[in-house]
């Protein structure tokens, strides 16, 4: 198990590094001097003074080698300050931290969700298995999968608010406006979710020790409840982590279209206006977090499945 | 909010008058019925400040339109002049100097005193800005100073009749000294107009209550809430669903759906943009001058404006847009002639050798097909186009170093002040800091220098057509279309004017009847 957590740990030091470097060479990637581009989203105006873009590129320290400006950025990192913002001047992590919050409440009641539907429609399918119900259930959560994000928050929008005006339509200010992105964003993980406990519920009622406990007299509501429903759910665990994970960067698209100043529309302004430290800063908690859950997933994946541990181990 | 339904008859009792495609000054609303004070009010912007209320950034648009930032004058989109505001007179004293009287009586929403000191210290920090504003810096202004408690004087390194126009900029409001600490701006309490913000939710929203002690009469609304909402589809659903009362910026793809709706208006006016096809005149073969003419020719500008523009867009008639006062009143949008195109180019000794490149900036995504539709047309009269999509800021060393063929981009011609001289410098003479199309035109530069130097409205106005004549004439880029400012507001807003720059948008006058 230490040796577990030591490569875990190692991983996500290395990841964190990797994707910070990354998203420090985005302004590099692209052609035009990235003093311009950061004074472009701050000014409007015509052609901008060339004084004032040596001015930023000293203040900035533009002029040195790449490495030592990472370097730089990762020592003021290491202990708390992750810098201004270009844009508007103020400490990054006043940005990073609301938006963050908003964003693992918007996917923290999407999979709440989404494991809710799930659970329901997986176990009614696999006790149904072959059956109309079955296949019903199996043909919509097939269909909301491949329903993209773009297209199913305007639907969602177009009948909950405009028609039927029982929801907002954009905004975070109450109960009400979470309904609509959460239904979004819980789309796709519940029929991912549904198909797993289905498969584990048809696999569990298949096994050995079900039939046993059968042939001992135990009743079927109980034989499910006890035997059937538990070994059903195991596989939710780590495509729970999975789905937390991709949605914590993922939510960009639904955040933008229902403007919620979560991460992912942080990311994609710090992104538009070249505001790399709001960028940095922004997939590097991501990137732990994510990291981090998927350790733990992993973690307790192993606890409940010991043979898991001892074969890696 | 959400959820109230409003009263049909009430509704149907509205009058409403909804100016669609009158000209620069936008459309308006207004109504019979009795406004109710305690109504709130929501509008759904389309930017989000980014630079933490610094005045020279677009953070003082969102301020001006929220009904907190005033300014010393005002421009006067109906009358086409600049009015008072803070300040109620001014006079140029000398051939350097301007002085302005300021308003009497005038308290910030903090209690404090308008005075010249105060303005004063509100307009050197605007000067003191790393990046200054374009409408009020030091190559424009030299100094700002109080001459007396009630007059600032204004000092410029040349004559300069566009004074009073620069300090109708909203980068040049007025903010109480309190508003400034630490190289930070807080416009909270601080600024003079009818509605003072109170709260801001970062990225989402600023919420504003009225200002009981405005200088200009009793505010009509009890407050707003001003919504950042990039999303275009998002604005227009919100002020459909009656979530928003005035939602700006509303995208041409849901404009038949709010025309369609009886609780909506929707305004529009031309907006100081135009789509445009720059060309590198110092470069050949777009340095002769048949040769860019024969690119106008064989643009279809009406086609382009009905079916990539949805006829939200009015093909241009030339640099600017045929409402503008100062547009040559004889122009026509050239049409199509592939004959006259070919003629052009013979003339020009044109022959195909290799193709020419069309950058189309990403930050417009329409510009994309908009080059495509270009390239078909040119290819009709034997002119082969390659296209390249590039972010501005990448390409813009290579526009104005001159390294490009042709590039499609637009230009608020009003970006700094209310008159286009800023933009005819800068894009058109010889020495002008943002000639993208590398002209050169001694007789176009005196015409220039001369308007600089035009105190009178109406003569300064003439001399403008007289340089976008020259411009058109030269042919020196092809001035696609002009785009138009859409706004939608609800029937039950009363006294609301557009303004196509989204400068005033909540006023003391601004009001709702009740429900």
């Amino acid at each position: 198990m230490i040796a577990f957590l030591a490569k875990r740990t190692v991983a996500l030091v290395a990841t964190v590094l990797l994707a910070s470097f990354a998203v420090f060479l985005i302004p590099y990637a692209t052609p035009g001097d990235p003093a311009r581009k950061i004074i472009r989203s701050r000014v409007a105006g015509d052609a901008i003074d060339e004084s004032a873009i040596s001015s930023l590129t000293t203040e900035l320290g533009l002029h040195d080698p790449l490495f030592v400006q990472f370097h730089r950025w990762l020592g003021r990192f290491l202990s708390g300050d992750m810098g201004l913002s270009y844009s508007s001047q103020t400490p990054v992590v006043e940005q990073v931290l609301p938006a963050l919050g908003i964003t693992l409440t918007l996917v923290v009641a999407a999979l709440g969700v989404a494991v809710l539907v799930s659970l329901i429609l997986g176990i009614t399918s696999g006790l149904h298995e072959g059956r109309r119900t079955d296949r019903v259930i199996t043909t919509v959560t097939q269909a909301l999968i491949a329903i993209p994000e773009y297209w199913l928050a305007p639907m969602l929008v177009l009948i909950f608010a405009v028609k039927l005006t029982l929801l907002p339509s954009a905004g975070w200010v109450s109960g009400a406006s979470l309904v609509l992105p959460v239904a979004v964003l819980a789309a796709r993980p519940s029929s991912y979710f549904t198909s797993a406990v289905r498969s584990g519920m048809i696999e569990a009622l298949d096994a050995e020790h079900v039939t046993a406990a059968r042939s001992r007299g135990l009743s079927y509501p109980r034989t499910i409840m006890r035997h059937v429903i538990p070994n059903g759910l195991l596989p939710l665990a780590t495509l729970l982590a999975v789905w937390f994970a991709g949605l914590l960067g993922g939510s960009v698209i639904v955040e933008v279209i229902f403007s919620i100043p979560g991460m992912g529309r942080l990311l994609y302004d710090a992104v538009l206006n070249n505001d790399i430290p709001v960028a940095q800063g922004s997939v590097v908690l991501v990137v732990a977090l994510a990291v981090a859950i998927t350790t733990m997933a992993d973690l307790v994946h192993r606890t409940l499945n010991p043979l898991l541990g001892d074969n890696r181990a | 909010m959400f959820f109230k339904r409003r009263s049909a008859a009430a509704v149907a009792l509205v009058s409403l008058l909804a100016l669609t495609g009158c000209g620069l000054n936008g459309g308006a609303t207004t109504s019979a019925l009795t406004p109710d004070l305690n109504q709130r009010i929501v509008v759904d912007n389309f930017r989000a400040p980014v630079a933490n209320w610094a005045l020279e950034s677009d953070a003082a648009y969102i301020l001006s339109l929220s009904g907190c930032l005033e300014t010393l004058t005002k421009f006067d989109q109906a009358q086409g002049k600049v009015t008072s505001s803070l300040a109620t007179d001014w006079k140029q004293t000398s051939p350097l100097t301007w002085d302005f009287t300021i308003r009497d009586g005038v308290k910030f929403q903090d209690g404090t005193i308008l005075t010249a000191d105060a303005v004063a210290a509100s307009l050197q920090s605007v000067l003191a800005a790393k990046v200054p504003a374009r409408a009020f810096n030091p190559d424009v202004v030299s100094d700002v100073a109080a001459v007396d408690a009630r007059t600032v004087r204004i000092t410029t390194p040349s004559d300069s009749p566009l004074i009073p126009y620069r300090l109708a900029s909203v980068n040049t409001g007025i903010l109480a000294p309190a508003a400034y600490k630490d190289g930070t701006i807080d416009p909270f309490g601080h600024c003079t107009g009818p509605f003072t913000p109170v709260s801001e939710k970062p990225k989402q929203s600023l919420t504003l209550d009225r200002n009981e002690n405005y200088w200009g009469g009793k505010v009509q609304l009890a407050g707003a809430e001003v919504r950042f909402i990039t999303n275009g589809a998002t604005r227009a659903t919100q002020v459909q669903t009656g979530e928003s009362d005035i939602s700006l910026s509303i995208p041409v793809a849901s404009l038949s759906t709010l025309e369609g709706d009886n609780n909506v208006s929707v305004l529009k006016a031309d907006s100081p943009r135009t789509a445009t096809l720059y060309m590198n005149n110092g470069k050949a073969p777009f340095d002769k001058v048949e040769f860019r003419k024969a690119i106008r020719s064989a643009l279809d500008l009406e086609s382009l404006a009905n079916s990539i523009y949805e006829g939200a867009a009015l093909p241009a008639v030339g640099p600017f847009a045929a409402s503008e006062p100062w547009a040559s009143p004889e122009t026509a949008a050239p049409k199509q002639n592939l004959n006259e195109a070919k003629k052009l180019l013979s003339a020009a000794g044109y022959t195909a050798t290799q193709p020419l490149k069309i950058v189309a900036i990403v930050e417009r995504a329409e510009f994309g097909d908009v080059a495509a539709v270009i390239q078909q047309d040119l290819a009709k009269i034997g002119v082969p186009i390659t296209i390249e999509t590039k972010e501005y800021a990448s390409v813009e060393p290579d526009l104005l170093a001159g390294n490009y063929d042709m590039v499609l981009s637009q230009r608020n011609r009003l970006i700094d002040i209310a008159d286009p001289i800023g933009f005819l410098t800068a894009d058109y003479t010889c020495k002008g800091s943002y000639n993208l199309s590398h002209f050169c035109d001694a007789d176009y530069d005196k015409l220039i220098e001369q308007a600089a130097k035009t105190t009178d409205a109406k003569e300064r106005y003439k001399l403008y057509a007289n340089a976008g004549r020259i411009l058109q004439d030269q042919a020196v880029n092809v001035w696609l279309v002009n785009e138009q400012a859409i706004d939608a507001v609800r029937t039950d807003v009363q006294n609301h004017v557009q303004d196509p720059l989204s400068r005033y948008v909540l006023t003391a006058k601004t009001s709702k009847s009740g429900s």
